[in-house]
Formats: structure tokens, sequence, C-alpha cells
């Protein structure tokens, strides 16, 4: 169980970093001020790293998210249902 | 424990009882050696603080172990060598991905129109904010007894003070909150109100009435420790405590 939870974490530790570092290259104008800071609009990207940058910027995002609530949400809950299942039949 | 004790006592090899005085131990005979003056003060005294000790020591269900920790090395030079690369590179990253950007310098010619100290001094700040506390007395014809700065200034005192004696109050034997939960909810409301204070030195900033923000400053510290007395009441009656039983018994003596 702390093994699922550690998988969890990681996963959105790592890919949130990530995804912090890219949205803080594309997504945000300036640290400074009031402004809004890593969910701006994206900047139009003039390579194709940058392109690649801000198509890995959301699957990141999205990677991070899921995957820990796949860890600690998701594989949890099938293994509960799982044993209750088993004891039910058994 | 003298030498012909330890002769006919059988010693333990699992790690339980005394363990035998080594070579650098002085021998009783040398102890006893000591019998006029200073030298048979200081004997008595340490002999008795050493008796008392393994008393202590006997009465007490603390587990006795020959390995009280890992050696420095390697076993912790590893593990600490782990966590310093881990901060090392995560500095590292972000300082050449993320590079900060250096503003223009401070111009001192000018006032800015809000000045505040550093976010970790706001709790002081909201302190001298406390005007509105500042008791009218009607002895003085409705004067008060003080200028509000001057209440500010004696509340940081009051504040400090109170933290300054808890540590005698409470020696901090609980090794987490469920052993002790009013302790706990004293920790719990200093928290809150350290962090409702400073949202308070800020209140031109926070979208919310004054007034209402001045109350639940001194609400919501009262509120959460009620809430995590309660909590951890229930917390102690509960399953964790049980499962906890062993960390009890491996705990040394007081």
């Amino acid at each position: 169980m702390a093994d699922e939870f550690a998988k969890g974490l990681a996963i959105l530790m790592g890919g949130g970093l990530a995804w912090l570092t890219l949205a803080g290259w594309y997504r945000t104008p300036s640290f400074e001020g009031s402004g809004v800071q890593l969910v701006a609009p994206v900047e139009t990207p003039a390579t194709i790293y940058g392109e690649i940058g801000i198509a890995l910027m959301d699957v990141l995002a999205w990677f991070s998210v899921i995957g820990a609530l796949t860890f600690w949400v998701v594989i949890p809950a099938v293994e509960e249902l799982r044993s209750a299942l088993d004891e039910r039949s058994g | 424990m003298s030498d012909t004790d330890s002769d006919s006592e059988e010693v333990r090899t699992d790690g339980t009882g005394i363990v035998p005085p080594d070579d650098e131990t002085p021998s009783w005979q040398e102890r006893k050696a000591r019998h006029e003056g200073l030298s048979r003060l200081t004997y008595e005294y340490f002999e008795r603080a050493r008796r008392e000790d393994q008393d202590l020591r006997q009465q007490s269900s603390y587990v006795e172990r020959d390995v009280l920790a890992f050696p420095t090395w390697p076993h912790e030079m590893i593990r600490n060598l782990a966590l310093v690369s881990f901060f090392v590179g995560m500095i590292i990253f972000l300082s050449a991905a993320l590079p900060p950007h250096i503003g223009p310098p401070a111009d001192s010619s000018s006032t800015p129109a809000i000045i505040l100290p550093d976010w970790y001094l706001y709790w002081s700040f909201g302190l001298l904010k406390l005007g509105p506390l500042n008791p009218d007395i009607s002895l003085l014809g409705g004067q008060k007894l003080m200028a509000d700065r001057t209440y500010g200034v004696l509340a940081n005192v009051v504040i400090v003070g109170f933290v300054a004696i808890v540590p005698f109050l409470n020696k901090g034997a609980a090794r987490r909150p469920v052993e002790q939960p009013f302790w706990g909810a004293v920790g719990v409301s200093g928290i809150v109100f350290a962090f409702t204070i400073a949202v308070l030195s800020v209140k031109n900033l926070i979208q919310m009435d004054s007034h209402l923000l001045f109350d639940l400053t001194f609400l919501l510290p009262i509120v959460s420790a009620f809430l995590s007395y309660a909590v951890l009441r229930s917390m102690r009656e509960g399953y964790m405590f049980n499962l906890n039983r062993r960390y009890y018994r491996l705990r040394p003596p007081k």
C-alpha cells in the first residue's frame, strides 16, 4: 500500500516538475508583477522544439494528475473491490 | 556487577540486560580506592548516578539493544549523499531551466505605495493592527490608557512571552499529538493564529469585510483548537492507539 502511494507521489512530483518547467517557458509572460503565471495563453512557438514542448506540456499535466489518481484511488479501489468479492464468494 | 559477579552470572548475549563494563570502565576496586576527600565525593556522586540509571533500566520495559544506531560510515553517509545529490541537482536544474528574473535596482528616492515587511514577519505586523482591542477606559473619560501603536508593541511582548512560557508548562514528552490532545490543540491553534494574524496584517489586500476578518482572526484559532482536540481524542480511542502499543513499549525510561 505504501508502495502505491510512493508511485503516485513520484508521478505527481516528476510530471509536475516537468510541466512546471515547460509552463514557465511557454505560458508565463513574466514572473514579475501580478500577471498570470503558468496558465497564460500559449505564446506561438517559433521552432519545432517549441511545438514539441507545448504538446508535451499538456501530456505531462494530465499524466501527473491521472497517474497519481490511478495509484491513489483506482488501484486501491479495485483491490478493495476484489477482496470484497472474494469474501462474499468464499 | 563486579568481576566475580560476571563470572558466576551467565552473560546474556541476546542484547537484553545490562552490558558489562569494558576495559575503559574503571573496575570496582579502582572506584573503591578513592575513599577520601574530593575523590570520594565524586566517586559517590557518579556511583549514585550510575546506580539510579541501572535501577531505572531494570525497572523499565525498554528493550536494551547493543546496536543503538547505524554507523556514520557508510550507512548514514550514503543516505546523506543521496539527499544532498537530490537537492543540489534540483537547485542546478531550476537555476538552469527557470533562471530568476533580476529586476531593475530599487529606487531609493521614491517610497512605494504599500510598505510591507517580509512575509515571515506578517504576524508581528498584524499585531500592530490590534487597535480595535485597545479599551477606552471610562475612568479616564473614555480615553485610552496608551496609544494604539504602544498597544500593538505590547501585544508582541504578550505573544512572544506566551511562546516562551509553553515549553515550561509542557516539557514535550509526547512524540505525537494523539498522546496529549490538549497540547496538540494548543499547537494547532497557535499555527492557525499565526496564519490569521498574518492575513490581518495585509487586510487591505484581502477581498473581505475588515470587521469580519478581524473577528475571524481570533475565532478561527479557537474553533480549530476545539476541532483538533475532538479529532485527537477520538483518535486516542481508536485503532491507531492499539496499533502503536509496541512503539510505547520501545520508549526509553523516564
